[in-house]
């Protein structure tokens, strides 16, 4: 694995006290905080920041990670002792490479959360894994029809002589249909193993939607843009559109304007109370590059008595 | 390497339980009791307590919270009001995304 300077993520110095190095992090997570931050990869350089304070924020850690560290640089090689961090926590899923390796061999120390319940007795000592969150990412045809996605986890494991080891794990996780951005899929038994015996903790996958250039959402409901002709929208028509449950005939009323909202009820996502699809029309002209379409553009401005302009006072 | 095919619940149709919650977030449940009462979590949350549940929306809330007492030392008020606006900004967000316009250009 690659070694990784902590102190630079924090941008702080390797004498820095405990205090400032949380001035340090409190000040760069509300800079990237992904609720604030306009920069791209706000999400990724929160990532880093939690893993860095995770381990310098903690005093213990800190010593153990400096009495490692010494001599390395960024990006150089970097193998631990077999021996090392066994007095440490797990980072949570998701977390890089560098710190899940560092503080993968380890026993798990018992927390102070109601998932720690240790009972000893019978002189062993029993405590649940902890649960794992992660997000999964899914189309809205997933959303409509329900399907099956694929997620990659690095999850420990217990190998053969007890010793927990970080796997990489690839799961297929069955997308129920209905399901809306936010909600929350529990896998029972998917998170980290338990200790002595205890029972596995949990895996929840927070459902995403993948962008769609198509579609906009808005909790179970959806918007779509329909492009539609000049003589569409004023004479009206009946037209086919392609939505996401398929393909429908929708009847453009006469009179039509771009931005005028279409409401197909119950066609958004099909949850338990199901959404509704809207179509925001859109009046598309067409191009006057030809001797006729250009005819009939000046026959409209000749016989049509018409000032686009005349509500703002033209 | 598994490729094992799970199927989950999702919480809109099995809701966790106090204890659930509680673990979920890796806290006491005296922690999730202390924010239901201060009317920062669980929002229409029955007064039984045996027969609170929670759904999405509360382990998303519940876990936003905590970050934000971690990080900042913040008090419960002041988490929630953080998670309240940041709530709103998101909110606001998908509002112009509907409207057609990019939130981070526009």
């Amino acid at each position: 694995m690659e070694y990784k300077d902590y102190y630079q993520t924090l941008g702080v110095e390797k004498t820095a006290t405990q205090d400032d190095i949380k001035k340090a992090y409190r000040k760069l997570v509300r800079q990237y905080h992904p609720d604030v931050s306009k920069h791209k990869d706000a999400d990724a350089k929160t990532k880093e920041i939690n893993e860095a304070y995770d381990v310098l924020g903690d005093a213990e850690k800190r010593a153990a990670y400096d009495e490692l560290g010494r001599g390395h640089r960024p990006g150089q090689g970097f193998q631990p002792p077999p021996d090392w961090g066994t007095q440490f926590d797990f980072g949570g899923a998701g977390a890089d490479d560098f710190f899940n390796d560092l503080f993968s061999h380890v026993g798990r120390r018992a927390r102070g959360g109601a998932g720690a319940g240790g009972r000893a007795g019978g002189g062993g000592f029993q405590m649940p894994g902890e649960d794992i969150h992660a997000a999964i990412a899914v189309d809205l045809r997933d959303a409509y029809q329900g399907g099956t996605r694929t997620i990659s986890l690095r999850i420990p494991q217990h190998d053969a002589q007890g010793q927990v080891t970080m796997q990489d794990k690839t799961l297929s996780v069955n997308i129920p249909q209905g399901v809306t951005p936010g909600q929350q899929l529990r896998m029972r038994g998917q998170g980290h193993p338990g200790f002595g015996g205890g029972p596995a903790g949990d895996l929840y996958l927070e459902i995403q939607l993948n962008p769609d250039p198509r579609y906009r959402v808005e909790g179970t409901h959806v918007y779509q843009d329909v492009p539609v002709a000049p003589w569409e929208a004023a004479l009206g028509a009946s037209i086919s559109v392609q939505t996401p449950s398929g393909t429908v005939e929708v009847t453009v009323p006469p009179g039509s304007q771009s931005g005028r909202k279409l409401r197909l009820k119950g066609r958004g996502i099909p949850a338990k109370t199901p959404g509704d699809l809207y179509l925001m029309l859109t009046v598309v002209l067409p191009p006057a590059t030809s001797d006729r379409a250009r005819e009939l553009y000046e026959a409209m401005a000749r016989d049509l008595a018409f000032n686009p302009r005349e509500r703002i006072g033209a | 390497m598994h490729d094992d095919i799970l199927t989950g619940v999702l919480l809109e149709d099995v809701a966790l339980t106090l204890d659930e919650l509680a673990r979920a977030c890796n806290v006491e449940p005296d922690w999730v009791v202390r924010h239901v009462h201060a009317g920062v979590l669980g929002e229409g949350i029955s007064v039984q307590v045996t027969s609170w549940r929670f759904r999405s929306n509360d382990l998303a809330r519940a876990r936003r919270l905590l970050s934000v007492e971690r990080d900042f030392d913040a008090n419960e008020d002041l988490a929630a009001l953080v998670v309240d606006m940041a709530d709103e900004i998101r909110r606001l967000r998908a509002r112009l995304r509907v409207l057609g316009v990019d939130p981070h250009i526009g």
